[in-house]
Parts: structure tokens; C-alpha cells; sequence
């Protein structure tokens, strides 16, 4: 907020328009949680503020003034800005004099008292300091961590429910406040769960005012009942409870209860057991972690088809193709719209689309196999090229397994002309149609119709 | 799915039209802090850039997240893979079953109940087509609006199925194709609930349905069996009881409304359904089912054994409930925590037990409702923006939008019996209502359950007409701590149905006038 002034070159007047309103806001609600006199303590009129000077006291000691009125000036590093007052009262008692310097935030600067009291016999409140002097206010909460370390009970993580369980986001703030911090720790170290008598800012419920009209109390005796309600509001229950017809202590007790129905219950979780989401995991990642079990599918295919190509195409072409074009090219025709494997967990997009009948769920992949060949001859002058062009062919369709890159030759073992060749593949379990499916066009490939796959 | 056909054009031009209107705003001094923020979320995301918030899921948690993070000057994308925003609640729950009760009622008001009102009207006919497509236009024009919220609070939608890669990243299946990864500083879970499966019954969404298949039949069954009275349960099976169904609900428990439902109330709303014509077999256990023929078999046994019996339907809901629904999300990458009904594992603050991360709505604990989850995402963006954010878990209404309306907030007799706390009741019936008598519709009651010693007000529950609107004032009652005595002597009009509310909260504290 500071850096807006900054940068908006507004005047100091302007901004007091809009920030001091609710930073005094805040002031009043902290020291309002006493009774009478009230501590009035440095605003903080930006998030960043952690001290101020105060450059001019605009009402003396003694004085009244009505909301809205000016009360000081205040010199931050960004700019200087007024503080209005946001309820009618009297100025009580100014401690930190004009030209302070460096006043920390939450600090006592003055007291104050509501309108109509008499500033002279007020009694002074006792200063509430901030708990650890020099602290920013806010450090007082726990950090989230020191919370999260105090359990999952809402009760006990979160240190302002005790007192105002279902407050605004700027009450906590000012709850946030030093003031207030300390106000609320006192009050737990003796009773976790009392009302607190407090100025009624709001409205009286028509239950309330019905109750004290009829029993002879006025206004100003509601500040001095111990109030049950949310955000400190006098109930029905807290004066009934003054006027001695139900037990003293019983809202606060029921307001406890009602207090902890307020949150979520988070005391008795039951995780589930680890094995439970592991096995989920597992399925849901299938495809990535486990190693499969894998069958080694082989099928003989008589090479002697290509052979008779090669040869056809080497005499009237006077080209040589080497083998491994042609077992390349067939397997890359061989791999194409293969079934899906069992094992192949749908995406969620696939499950999702079929639920909304939106897309139907492919059910054919392009496979990555490339064959392991037993038995087959290479001829010395083009293994080198072979070697390379297969290579090639491997990394673009299987680059993870680096295991098949190899081919098992040996060399003159069996006669190419003599036909039946083994190929195979490693297929992981789940996978074997798909495996057989692939080395059944192989060798339709390669066998009957060798000649196409190279024109 | 319009937008994969939409020309990439078109975006931009919806884009740059979105660009232009924030300099407006730019005047005014608080924006020009976020403006620099908001000049940098323009356009296209660069998947390397880290938002402020990302937020998995767009149901009513995540995009109201979203949209109130947006409003605080965060960076925030959401993720949803649905295809169009608002989850369960919009596209397939709360929204178009409204539709098709509100659609039904009237079409059930002119059938039977016109009449004696002096309207007589010719031949009616059902057009349930026309009345399905009445509930997709309100739908296409609900999930279209959240898409401009989105547009004009800057928040950056992603379409596509979102898993954790690590604490920061989100991967992204992406709708149309492709994958992308988004950081987060901060990360909110919102990936909301499903319908929880019936053993031994596939669920086909034709015969064996779930409330997805529930609204969107394409003829009025001649016999539907519904397993669970819960709230689900009874609005669809009003929906196709008055459009000509003969509707048998099954329920386990022995009374319907589900756990929160007064049992006073429940026995009452009971007795009106059966009057509509709804046939109930409480206490009865569904044993097992057969779904292979063309009628759908089930059989039912009492709960507490004995008795067995089969029965036939060509259309069997299941309604048993709603699960956390978290699969998918690579929950085990980064090691969090869900108990033992798969909820994500939370603190008071929404975190999870990685500090970034927090989890809003059905995928949590807590009521699963879409206003509950409204009221976290809030809560939970206020937590990352203020430090501090406020849910009254006591203090959530539950409705049921049947004929009579049922709804209720606070504690219910039961809950105040076991947990040992003397109330008084005071109660004031809709047939003693000015406004109820007039419309002819009187069937129901207000109730208020209030502390005996302090007045407090503990719970209000109601059955009648409207019953869902009137709750937000005992809502509000419950969340100032008043008294009925503060209900009672506040003023409302006459000759309203909110009366007979004042009135029952004048019989807790004293007497009703009118009764």
C-alpha cells in the first residue's frame, strides 16, 4: 500500500482518505477490548509499516472530537498522513509526544475514553506492550510451520478462535496486532473460553435491548457484560446469564461448542493404509516405473524372397540395397497400427472423452520394435553401411532400448539361400498379440512381396 | 469443444479485446500497484514463467479460487479438463437438475394442479427433448459466463488434465493436443468428487445410471429404482415421478434425507413424497444386482437380514453417495497423504503437509457441497493474500430442491441429543401461513431448535415452499449467534412465507400468534 502513495504522488491528505481510516480502524479495535479508557496505539498505515514519528498531535488532552475528526499526523518513511478518529471520544492522556521518532507499531501513543466521559477521573490502563518488543506485530501468529507442528486440531492451531472464532478479515488483522496478541494470550493463560466484556460497536440485538429495557439496565451496562458472541456481540444468553437466570459460565460454554462445530473436524484422521495408494500408484504409472515381465517372441522367416530382389533389382537396376533396407523398411511397415497392449493404461483424457462418449478410444498404436535376427549371413562389404543405416532406423523407433540395438550376426552360420531366418522380439508381458502381430507382417513382408517395400 | 474448432483468430481477437479493458482501470491508484503484474499476464503463457497460484480442477472451488485470487492481483491459471468450467456442479449437478425439476414441477403443476386454480388448459404434452435442451442452454450460458470471469479477472485457463510432476509443476495433458508443464508458488487442489460406484452394478449411464445419466435420459422410464434416499436420490426421483415414472426408492437407513436431514422433517417430507406418488422401501439392503437382460434385477433384502425379494426396473440410479476424487493426479509424486476414503489430508488451513499446497472443496474434508467449497476457495485465498480466512463449517445450509423445498443449517434433534445440549423447540406450519394459503401449497414447517437456557438459536430446518431461499436467514441467524427472540422481534413482510419463519421463532421463545 505504501509504494501506491509512492508512486500515485498523492498528497498525504488524500491518502488519509483511504488507509488511516482503516489502520485507525484497527487502533480502536485493539484497545477497545478493554473497558473505559482505551490504549490508543501507533497504526500501522501500510503492510510494511513497523514505525512511525509522530510529527503532530492535532487534539490536546482533554479535548473531545467526533468521528473524522483529525487526531495526529503521522511521518513514515513513505509519506505523512493523517489519522482520523473513528468513533466519537475524548483524548484521555497523550504519551508519546509531538516529534516521537520511531514508534513502533502497535506501541500506546495515547489513551482515549468514549464521548462524555470525564477525561481527569478515567482511569489509565495499564500498557499493553507487544509481546517481544521490536517484533512485528504479525510475527506474533505462528508461522504456518509452527503450526502445522502443533497437530491438525483447529482448536489449538488457530490462536485467535479461542477468542473470535468467525471474525473478519480485518479484525484478525487487528487481532494480529500486538495488542491484541497479548490480550488474547493472557486470556487463554486463564481461561480458554470466557466472554469478554467489551464495547458493543454494533447494534444491540433486539433480544438485548428488550432484556436490559426490561430490567432496568441501561447502554452502557451492556459494555460491562462478558459477550459470548461472534466477533465479541452480546447474545440474549450473556445477559440472562448477568441476570443471574442461567449459570455465569454457560454461553461461553456453549459459545466453545459451538465454536469447535465451526471447523472442520480433523482430529481423528485415518490414513489410508500405505499400501492402498501404492498399488494405485502403480497401476496409474504403469506405463513408467515397473519392469514388465518380458517373453522373447521368435518367428522364422526365410530371408530368400529378399535375397532374390536384391539380386533382380542389383541386375537390372545396378543398384545394390543391402538387407538391412529391406528388413528396416519392413519392420517400419510392420510396426504401424499395432493392437494396443492389455497392459495399456487408457489416459485420462481417453476415459474422460469416452465417458462423454466424445471420442472413441484409439485401439491400434504405432509399435517400436525392431527384430533381433539369428542366422543371418553378412556379407563383409556391406556390414559397415548396414550398421550405420540400422542404427539410424533403431534410434528413431526405439530410442530407449539400447539392449536390441545389436544384431546378432554370425557370420555364415546359416546359409541365407537355405531360408528360415529367426527373428524376434522382446515383447513385456500383456504385449505378445502385439509382438506376434508385428512379426507376422514381418514376414508376410518380407517374404511374399519383398519388391515393394523398396519401389 | 467449440473452442477446438474456433479459428486461432478468433482467440487472439478475444484476447486483445480482454487486453484493452484493464487501462481503464489503470487510473485509479490501487491498480497501478498490480499493473505491472497484469501487463505481464497478457497473451499466451510461456511455460516457464511461475504463477502466483495454480489451481487443478475449475469446478466451483477452483474457479471461484481463481477468480477471487485474480481479484487480489495474483498470477493464477486453472487447470480443467472437463472442456467447459464450473465441474460437477454445473455441468452435470446442481444446475441442470435444477432445471429439470424446476421444468418438471411446472409440467406436473399443469397436469394435476391447474385445474381446481381455475386454468384449464387443453392437451398437455410432454417434449422432454425440448426440456433437456432448455437445461443445456442454461448450462452452455452458466459455464460460458465463468469463462468471461475468468477473461476479466486475468485468470489463465489451461485446458487439459493436470498431474503433479513435482511440488512446484503441473504437468498438462492438454485438451487439444500436446503437453505443457505449469509452476506454481503456490498450488491449490480442487479436483473435486464422483459418484461412488455400486458393487456388482456397471454403470453404463442407460440403464445403470448415476445423477451424470440421471439428467440427461432420452425417454421417462416406465420403472426406475433409486438405491439411496439421500438428497441426490429424491430430486432425481422427483424429476421422473412427475414426468411419469414409477419411482421406488431404496434406502439402507431407516429414514431418507441422508445424515443431516431432521428425522422430523425427513418423516414428513416422506409422507409427502409417497402422497406424490414416490414409493419408499426403507431399512433395505440392495444384496445384489443383475444388469445383463434388459431390465436391470435387484435383490433387496431387509437391513437387518431376512426378508428378501427381487426387483425389476429399466432404469436403476445409484445414488449412494459421492468420493474424493483424486486418481490421475500424481498424488504419489509428491508423497501426499489422502485417509482412508480418499480424502486429501488437510490442516485448519487448507495446507496439506506440503505448506504450497492446499486443498479446497469435495476432494477434502467436509460437507460436499458447491457452496461449502465456494466459501474454501475464498477462505483459502485469503490465507495465501491476508493470512487469515473464515469458513463457519456450522453454519453451512443444505438443500433439497424437491417439491416441497427441504432445507436445513445448524444441528439437527439427534446431534443436539447426543451431544448432551438441552433445546427447546418451537415450530410453526405453512398451512397457518397467509402467503402459503394463498398459493395453495401449505404442505411443510418451520422449525427452530434453540438453546433452553440462552436462546441461542442451535438449528433452523424447514419443509415448504421456498424452504431453500428462507434458510439464508437462519443461516445468518446462526452466524450472529442470535437468539429466536432476535428472529422473532425483526420485522418481515406480510403476507410473506418468511412469516411463518418469524412466527416459528416466536413459538421457541414464546408463542406464535397465527397458531
Amino acid at each position: 500500500m505504501a509504494s501506491v502513495f509512492n508512486t500515485a504522488k498523492l498528497s498525504a491528505r488524500l491518502a488519509s482518505r483511504y488507509a488511516p481510516r482503516c489502520a485507525a480502524r484497527r487502533g480502536f479495535r485493539i484497545s477497545s477490548r478493554n473497558e473505559a479508557a482505551q490504549n490508543f496505539t501507533m497504526p500501522a498505515l501500510s503492510p510494511t509499516m513497523t514505525e512511525g514519528n509522530i510529527a503532530n498531535w492535532r487534539v490536546k488532552e482533554g479535548d473531545s472530537f467526533s468521528a473524522g475528526d483529525v487526531l495526529l499526523e503521522i511521518e513514515t518513511d513513505k509519506a505523512t498522513m493523517d489519522v482520523e478518529a473513528q468513533d466519537d471520544g475524548v483524548m484521555v492522556k497523550i504519551m508519546s509526544e509531538e516529534g516521537s521518532k520511531g514508534v513502533k507499531v502497535g506501541y500506546r501513543i495515547a489513551v482515549i475514553a468514549e464521548a462524555g466521559d470525564d477525561a481527569a477521573s478515567v482511569e489509565i490502563p495499564a500498557e499493553d506492550k507487544p509481546a517481544e518488543e521490536g517484533q512485528l506485530a504479525r510475527k506474533d501468529r505462528p508461522s504456518p510451520q509452527e503450526k502445522l507442528a502443533g497437530g491438525l486440531d483447529p482448536a489449538e492451531s488457530s490462536p485467535s478462535s479461542a477468542e473470535a472464532p468467525p471474525s473478519s478479515a480485518p479484525e484478525s488483522d487487528a487481532s494480529a496486532g500486538g495488542a491484541a496478541a497479548t490480550a488474547s494470550a493472557a486470556q487463554k493463560e486463564t481461561k480458554p473460553q470466557s466472554g469478554r466484556a467489551q464495547k458493543q460497536t454494533y447494534p444491540l440485538y433486539p433480544s438485548v435491548e428488550h432484556l436490559l429495557h426490561t430490567n432496568g439496565l441501561t447502554k452502557e451496562d451492556a459494555n460491562s457484560i462478558p459477550a459470548s458472541g461472534p466477533n465479541g456481540r452480546l447474545l440474549k444468553g450473556d445477559v440472562l446469564a448477568h441476570l443471574g437466570r442461567v449459570k455465569k459460565d454457560y454461553p461461553s460454554q456453549s459459545a466453545a461448542r459451538l465454536t469447535k462445530l465451526g471447523h472442520l473436524d480433523l482430529s481423528n484422521i485415518q490414513l489410508s493404509k500405505p499400501t492402498l495408494p501404492k498399488t494405485e500408484a502403480a497401476k496409474e504409472a504403469a506405463a513408467v516405473p515397473e519392469i514388465p515381465q518380458e517373453t522373447e517372441i521368435a518367428v522364422p522367416i526365410s530371408l530368400s524372397a529378399v535375397i532374390a530382389t536384391q539380386k533382380k533389382v542389383n541386375d537390372t537396376l545396378g543398384i545394390f540395397l543391402p538387407l538391412s533396407t529391406f528388413i528396416a523398411r519392413a519392420s517400419e511397415l510392420a510396426n504401424e497400427d499395432l493392437p494396443l497392449s492389455k497392459s495399456r493404461k487408457p489416459t485420462a483424457n481417453d476415459l474422460f472423452n469416452s465417458v462423454l462418449g466424445l471420442d472413441q478410444v484409439a485401439a491400434s498404436s504405432r509399435g517400436r520394435y525392431t527384430p533381433q535376427v539369428m542366422g543371418l549371413a553378412t556379407p563383409s562389404s556391406t556390414a559397415p553401411a548396414r550398421r550405420a543405416k540400422k542404427q539410424d532406423i533403431i534410434d528413431i523407433l526405439a530410442p530407449k532400448s539400447t539392449a536390441k540395438k545389436s544384431i546378432a550376426g554370425r557370420p555364415g552360420a546359416v546359409g541365407i539361400s537355405t531360408g528360415a531366418n529367426v527373428f524376434s522380439v522382446v515383447a513385456k508381458s500383456g504385449e505378445e498379440k502385439r509382438a506376434v502381430e508385428y512379426l507376422e507382417r514381418m514376414k508376410l513382408a518380407l517374404e511374399k512381396e519383398p519388391g515393394r517395400l523398396v519401389l | 469443444m467449440l473452442s477446438r474448432l474456433a479459428p486461432r483468430a478468433a482467440i487472439r481477437t478475444a484476447f486483445q479485446a480482454q487486453k484493452s479493458t484493464p487501462h481503464l482501470l489503470r487510473a485509479a491508484p490501487i491498480t497501478s500497484l498490480f499493473g505491472d503484474r497484469i501487463s505481464q499476464r497478457r497473451g499466451y503463457a510461456t511455460p516457464a514463467e511461475e504463477r502466483d497460484l495454480v489451481i487443478i480442477g475449475g469446478g466451483v472451488a477452483g474457479y471461484v479460487a481463481a477468480i477471487k485470487a485474480g481479484q487480489e492481483g495474483l498470477k493464477v491459471a486453472c487447470i480443467e479438463k472437463r472442456g467447459s468450467l464450473g465441474g460437477t456442479c454445473l455441468n452435470v449437478g446442481c444446475i441442470p437438475s435444477k432445471s429439470l425439476l424446476n421444468n418438471s414441477h411446472l409440467y406436473h403443476q399443469i397436469l394435476h394442479d391447474s385445474k381446481h386454480r381455475g386454468i384449464e388448459v387443453g392437451d398437455v404434452k410432454l417434449n422432454l427433448k425440448q426440456m433437456m435442451s432448455a437445461k443445456e442452454t442454461s448450462v452452455n450460458g452458466l459455464t460460458k459466463g465463468i469463462e468471461f470471469l475468468f477473461k476479466k479477472n486475468n485468470v489463465e485457463y489451461i485446458k487439459g488434465t493436470g498431474a503433479f510432476a513435482d511440488e512446484h509443476t503441473i504437468a498438462v495433458n492438454l485438451v487439444d493436443g500436446g503437453e505443457t508443464s505449469v509452476r506454481g508458488k503456490n498450488i491449490f487442489i480442487a479436483t473435486g468428487s464422483e459418484s461412488t460406484p455400486f458393487p456388482g452394478l456397471t454403470i453404463d449411464e442407460k440403464k445403470v445410471i448415476t445423477s451424470t445419466g440421471a439428467i440427461a435420459l432420452d425417454k421417462v422410464p416406465k420403472k426406475m429404482i433409486v438405491i439411496g434416499g439421500g438428497i441426490i436420490g429424491l430430486e432425481m426421483a422427483s424429476v421422473w415421478s412427475r414426468l411419469g415414472a414409477d419411482v421406488t426408492i431404496v434406502e439402507f437407513l431407516g429414514q431418507i434425507g441422508g445424515p443431516g436431514m431432521d428425522a422430523e422433517i425427513a418423516k414428513n417430507t416422506q409422507k409427502i413424497f409417497a402422497k406424490q406418488g414416490m414409493k419408499f422401501k426403507l431399512n433395505t439392503k440392495v444384496a445384489g444386482g443383475d444388469d445383463s437382460g434388459d431390465l436391470v434385477k435387484l435383490n433387496l433384502e431387509a437391513a437387518k437380514g431376512g426378508k428378501e425379494e427381487t426387483v425389476e426396473a429399466d432404469v436403476v440410479l445409484v445414488a449412494i453417495g459421492r468420493r474424493a476424487y483424486t486418481s490421475g493426479l500424481g498424488l504419489e509424486n509428491i508423497g501426499l497423504e489422502t485417509d482412508d476414503r480418499g480424502r486429501l489430508v488437510i490442516d485448519s488451513e487448507y495446507r496439506t503437509k506440503i505448506p504450497h499446497i492446499r486443498v479446497i472443496g469435495d476432494c477434502t474434508f467436509g460437507p460436499m457441497l458447491a457452496h461449502k467449497a465456494e466459501e474454501e476457495a475464498v477462505a483459502a485465498v485469503e490465507f495465501l493474500t491476508k493470512n487469515y480466512g473464515h469458513v463457519n463449517y456450522n453454519a453451512i445450509p443444505s438443500v433439497m430442491y424437491t417439491h416441497p423445498e427441504v432445507a436445513w443449517v445448524g444441528q439437527n434433534e439427534a446431534e443436539l441429543k447426543e451431544a448432551g445440549v438441552k433445546y427447546k423447540v418451537g415450530s410453526f406450519p405453512f398451512s397457518a401461513n397467509s402467503r402459503a394459503k394463498t398459493n395453495l401449497d401449505t404442505e411443510g414447517m418451520v422449525k427452530f431448535l434453540a438453546d433452553a437456557e440462552t436462546d441461542r438459536i442451535l438449528g433452523v430446518h424447514i419443509i415448504g415452499p421456498n424452504a431453500g431461499e428462507m434458510i439464508a436467514e437462519g443461516t445468518l441467524a446462526l452466524e450472529y449467534g442470535a437468539s429466536t427472540e432476535d428472529v422473532g422481534r425483526t420485522s418481515h413482510a406480510h403476507p410473506t412465507l418468511a412469516e411463518a419463519f418469524k412466527e416459528a421463532a416466536m413459538a421457541t421463545y414464546g408463542k406464535a400468534i397465527h397458531y
